[in-house]
């Protein structure tokens, strides 16, 4: 991702030329789209969603301050209409205790597979209260990096780690058993 | 807890966005564009009916003033000193300032004139 083709582009849109928006897009749809991802886990919702983001920079392209990255920026708007819209339509998730509850079930056949419970992790972090979840998201999304999370989030660095830290204890709360199955396996 | 929480959340799958949706983006984002463009406002109609009063009153009294002139004109030089009207309309037209009306109609076409010739041009 080029940081100067950004601005080029961003100089043009603003000048008038709408076609030259396509090379924001081409860029940033992969990186939007799985934000989008992650937070509704259902790929055509997804790009419904990464198309709105896109559609709510193109509209709001003057109001960037050269001061922060242009990526810094277009995360921050998308991750804003991502969570405005899981609030408006919430995606299709378990409740936190039916993970738990499915997990105890699953937990006592052999073949329980490990992609299962990563599925099983993914819902149970969807189905956290909201503020710990995007931070959760947001924080996997970018690498594992809390100023850029909290950055995309518009929130202080420690408030980030605090929820973070938050987020994990009540995933570690309801899903015990969550290490006990590799463990099993390797044992 | 936190490794297995790691590793799970940061090997999650990647999406490809579809083929389309590039172009599916910027279908709308012309739209939204040709939606933000200013229209161009049609022209003010001008308020005839409104105007209509004046319009006749200034006619009658433009007719007035020609009729008048004309009769001036017409009239040999020693009828001149002569009243022009009877006394009793002479009498009335000054009681009414008919000069001081006639003026200001005619300052008031002038404007009305003028506004409309820079308003839409020399038709």
């Amino acid at each position: 991702m080029s940081a100067t083709e950004d601005l080029a582009d961003v100089e043009r849109v603003l000048a008038g030329d709408v076609s030259s928006f396509e090379g924001i897009v081409r860029r940033w749809q992969g990186p939007l789209v799985n934000m989008a991802y992650r937070f509704c886990n259902d790929r055509g919702r997804a790009e419904e969603m990464a198309q709105e983001a896109f559609l709510r920079v193109f509209r709001s392209l003057a109001s960037w301050r050269r001061d922060a990255a242009f990526s810094t920026w277009l995360f921050a708007v998308a991750a804003n209409l991502y969570r405005s819209e899981l609030k408006r339509i919430p995606a299709g998730n378990v409740a936190l205790d039916d993970v738990a509850e499915l997990m105890d079930r699953r937990s006592h056949l052999a073949d329980f597979e490990e992609h299962q419970r990563d599925r099983l992790i993914r819902k149970a972090v969807m189905a956290l209260p909201a503020k710990y979840r995007d931070a959760v998201i947001l924080y996997y999304f970018h690498e594992m990096d809390v100023p850029s999370a909290s950055k995309t989030l518009g929130l202080p660095e420690g408030t980030v780690k605090a929820r973070l830290f938050r987020g994990r204890e009540i995933l570690r709360t309801k899903l015990p058993q969550l290490m006990e199955a590799p463990r099993l396996k390797e044992a | 807890m936190e490794d297995e929480l790691d590793r799970t959340l940061s090997k999650q799958d990647e999406i490809v966005p579809s083929s389309g949706f590039v172009m599916s983006v910027m279908d709308a984002v012309r739209r939204e564009a040709k939606a933000s463009e200013p229209t161009p406002l049609p022209p003010l109609a001008f308020p005839w009916m409104r105007a209509l009063p004046v319009i006749v009153a200034l006619g009658v009294t433009l007719a007035m003033l020609g009729a008048v002139f004309v009769e001036i004109i017409r009239m040999p030089v020693a009828a001149v000193s002569e009243p022009l009207l009877p006394p009793a309309v002479t009498r009335v037209l000054v009681q009414v300032n008919a000069d001081w009306l006639a003026g200001a109609l005619l300052i008031a076409f002038l404007s009305a004139f003028l506004s409309m010739r820079f308003a839409f041009g020399k038709r």
